[in-house]
């Protein structure tokens, strides 16, 4: 005791240090059980100490609740990208259907795998075999290893066959055209190489003015950011950085330009009538999820917003590409992957009320790298270059 | 490993530093060399060996020297130990930019609307060792001190590698003198207080680190992504100030914590920067930066070649290839070269007596300096030349483009970033740290540390944007 008291008195900063450190560490693991034992990995602990859970609570957002919907923990995410929406076959999705062929209630997407619906998810109701007996929280998050392990496995299928396979009615009007190449074997679950890349959807495009934009909406990334910055459009802009598709609908999902503050989609297309909606998400996605994972997620995003705004044109825009020295076929951050996602999402257009947009060749290379000179960081384009951007949109006008 | 990163801070350091104080007193050199070589090896499993072999050679030299007596072979083995620690530099850090410039001059790519063909050099893309310069700074300084003299005794194998890969000042120094720890490299006391004020230095370099410098670094690359060419007068500035402040706080941040962590393990490390950003001239500007780099530079550069004893025309001679030395030190590349010319200029026209004035006045040597110093570190930031030219010519609205990063933008910039500058602005002046000195025991202090340690450790765990900006020369 009294030797404590001396070392307390010659190097009290120190104590202070390794207690709060003590403390931390017993917060984190009492966390790491209370609510992310099955997600804890022994692997990462290295460069991740236990008190990290206690960090961790609030980047998620999931602290006591807060957060409605089930979120995965980063650990986790890292090993098997997403599930947020995974509850039903992925790997079968039909890549072909339209938004509007999509089904639009939750309820009735097909849940086989797991008895665990989307929706009983949301509500925090636990309608599974688990007893009652297991406190709430626990039953909640068993469930969700018992909905992880099913979404897992039906990566794991189809890892081996390509993520999607847009090839049924071709020749339709206002299907998206592709121009193919030679795909190359991609080893990830993340995405295979789509072999084609969409075009622009053929339509009888007019040259609009900037107040064709006034009763616009964007959707997206940090990319659609610098449209909002920098282009000057008096449209509203809901985006911000690491947005992602699986997001954007959430209850406080994406940041409202206007006000700086997070706003809830649900309410705000319902009030307020779009013209025309403009969208571009992908990106982050890269990672998070696979292709035909994020392509379900897409149409049934679009079909939504379809629900509100009945009478809204629709762009899709593809994801812009990288620079190449951004560009990293080791990780899923490639341009190989950008384009997947893009095919993907092209062939949810119509050509009636839903465009497929392809910017990649006002800003990209014969490699359809992102040029250099039109970027500082290989992924965003200067200020300048979301004029250009701004006037291939103008271009593209549709008028009915 | 980094200072900043999760795995230093909760893995290495708690574990060296209890192996460390365990050991008896006689094998403490010998743990810190081996730590020291984890620590390098983590990041450069490779590079590790050409550092060991770069110390064994520099000790045969040193020793060689050392025990010769003839002035002549000294000279000879001098010469020989600098042709290693400058080639190995030559090699790995300004072969490419050699080999490129001068295929360009050989195919004339250098003539305007002419396309350069394939020259006949190599270009190797080797990367660069961590640390190489500021390592090769310190064998080649006691290389030198040797042959001067200056050390008499020859320290053992150990004592020599302890003292060029000692962890904490390995990767970005400060360059120290061998003469300057030579003592405690012999013998050194751990004391409870000395390890108490070490933690404390370190855990305040690493607030600068974190969450100043690599929070104000995040309105530069905002303005960077915007583009050089795209900026009105006020946010070229506002960029010229803010990447003034992170390099400033990032660079000091990293000295505290090598300080902090020398004291922690018995040793007193040269103090690197006193308030550069308070200074009145360039010149003084530049004894208050990186003061071990100025010094190493002035000792064994600007004095051997006749300083400023020789005449108007050799000072002139020795002041250029001081600072054209100094620039590419920090990097191989034009931009770098520029950045140490424009010190070159800057500090010629200061010695002819403006500088001595502005030194004696109150406000306008502050303002000078708080304006100059900006558009020198846009000049060392922005290495692309015809982006540099743009930052440049948008700095003093000589607009080739139209702003649409205006001043809108800026009235942004400026809400969101006003709280950080005003930080950033308070701990650029001598008295937070002043403050600090007087009452570092009080409990209060103690809390605030703490706070900012676990908040920084916050901030590093939330967030992935985290380098080092001096790290790579």
């Amino acid at each position: 005791m009294k030797r404590f008291k001396n070392i307390l008195r010659k190097c009290p900063y120190i104590v202070v240090l390794l207690i709060t450190w003590l403390f931390m560490t017993i917060g984190g693991v009492a966390l790491i059980f209370y609510r992310d034992y099955y997600s804890f990995e022994w692997d990462s602990f290295f460069s991740e100490p236990f008190f990290a859970a206690v960090m961790e609570d609030e980047i998620d957002g999931m602290a006591h609740g807060e957060s409605e919907k089930p979120r995965i923990a980063k650990a986790v995410m890292a090993n098997l990208g997403s599930v947020s929406y995974a509850g039903s076959e992925s790997g079968s999705v039909n890549s072909g259907k339209t938004a509007a062929d999509t089904e639009i209630s939750e309820n009735t997407s097909n849940n086989k795998i797991t008895d665990v619906t989307e929706e009983s998810l949301k509500n925090n109701e636990i309608t599974s075999v688990i007893p009652d007996i297991v406190p709430k929280k626990i039953r909640y998050r068993l469930n969700f290893i018992r909905r992880f392990a099913a979404a897992k496995s039906s990566w794991e299928g189809m890892m081996t066959e390509p993520a999607e396979a847009a090839d049924e009615g071709e020749g339709k009007p206002g299907q998206t055209l592709f121009t193919e190449y030679e795909p190359v074997e991609t080893d990830s679950i993340y995405y295979s190489d789509a072999g084609k890349v969409a075009l622009t959807t053929d339509y009888p495009y007019v040259t609009v003015g900037e107040d064709y934009f006034d009763d616009a909406v964007f959707f997206g990334d940090s990319r659609t950011l610098g449209i909002s910055d920098y282009s000057g459009l008096n449209a509203d802009f809901f985006c911000e950085n690491g947005m992602t598709i699986y997001k954007l609908l959430d209850e406080k999902g994406v940041v409202y330009r206007k006000t700086g503050e997070k706003a809830d989609l649900n309410r705000v297309l319902q009030e307020k009538k779009y013209g025309k909606i403009y969208i571009m998400l992908g990106m982050n996605e890269l990672g998070y999820g696979n292709t035909a994972q994020y392509l379900e997620q897409y149409s049934k995003v679009l079909a939504q917003l379809r629900l509100w705004q009945p009478d809204s044109i629709i762009y899709v825009m593809s994801n812009l590409h990288v620079s190449r020295s951004k560009d990293d076929p080791t990780t899923e951050f490639n341009n190989i992957n950008i384009n997947d996602k893009n095919a993907a999402s092209a062939t949810l257009a119509n050509g009636t009320d839903v465009i497929y947009l392809d910017i990649n060749p006002l800003f990209t290379d014969n490699d359809g790298y992102l040029k250099d000179e039109l970027t500082f960081d290989g992924v965003h384009l200067y200020a300048d270059g979301y004029m250009k951007w701004k006037e291939f949109l103008m271009e593209h006008g549709v008028v009915r | 490993m980094l200072f900043s990163g999760i795995v230093f801070l909760f893995r290495f350091l708690p574990v060296f530093m209890l192996i460390y104080l365990l050991v008896p007193e006689r094998f403490r050199n010998l743990v810190l060399l081996l730590g020291s070589l984890v620590f390098y090896g983590a990041g450069e499993p490779y590079y590790v060996l050409l550092l060991i072999f770069s110390i064994l050679v520099n000790y045969g030299l040193g020793r060689l020297i050392l025990n010769d007596k003839s002035i002549k072979n000294k000279k000879a083995v001098l010469c020989l130990a600098l042709f290693w620690d400058f080639g190995q530099l030559f090699v790995f850090k300004y072969w490419d930019f050699a080999a490129e410039n001068i295929n360009k001059l050989i195919s004339g790519g250098f003539i305007p609307g002419q396309a350069a063909a394939e020259g006949p050099l190599p270009v190797w893309s080797l990367t660069l060792p961590l640390g190489i310069s500021f390592y090769t700074f310190q064998t080649v300084s006691f290389i030198i001190d040797c042959y001067r003299g200056k050390i008499k005794a020859a320290p053992s194998l150990t004592e020599f590698a302890v003292y060029i890969s000692m962890f904490p000042q390995l990767i970005a120094g400060p360059i120290v003198k061998y003469d300057e720890v030579a003592d405690r490299l012999r013998a050194r006391r751990i004391t409870a207080g000395a390890a108490e004020n070490g933690l404390k230095l370190f855990s305040i370099g690493l607030g600068f680190k974190v969450l100043l410098a690599n929070q104000i670094g995040t309105l530069w690359n905002t303005i960077m992504t915007a583009g050089a060419g795209n900026l009105s007068v006020t946010v070229a500035w506002l960029g010229a100030f803010a990447y003034s402040l992170q390099i400033y706080f990032d660079f000091w941040g990293y000295s505290l914590m090598a300080v902090g962590l020398g004291e922690m393990l018995g040793f007193r490390l040269p103090k690197n920067f006193y308030n550069p950003y308070a200074a009145k001239s360039v010149s003084e500007f530049w004894r208050r930066w990186h003061i071990t780099l100025g010094r190493w530079f002035k000792e064994y550069l600007y004095i051997p070649l006749g300083g400023n004893r020789k005449g108007f025309w050799r000072t002139a001679l020795n002041l250029l290839i001081v600072w054209t030395l100094t620039g590419l030190w920090h990097g191989a590349d034009w931009n770098f070269a520029l950045w140490g010319l424009s010190f070159f200029v800057i500090i010629s026209i200061e010695k002819s007596g403006i500088g001595k004035w502005l030194e004696k006045s109150r406000v306008i040597g502050h303002l000078y300096v708080i304006a100059i110093i900006p558009v020198t570190w846009i000049i060392f930031a922005v290495n692309n030349i015809d982006r540099l030219i743009l930052y440049l010519q948008n700095m003093f609205g000589i607009h080739m483009t139209g702003a649409i990063v205006g001043n809108e933008h800026f009235i942004r910039y400026i809400k969101e970033y006003w709280v950080l500058f005003i930080f950033c602005f308070l701990f650029s002046t001598p008295y937070p740290m002043r403050f600090y000195r007087a009452y570092k025991n009080k409990w209060y202090i103690i809390l605030i540390i703490a706070a900012v340690f676990w908040f920084s450790v916050y901030e590093i765990m939330i967030g992935s944007n985290n380098p080092f900006l001096y790290f790579r020369f």
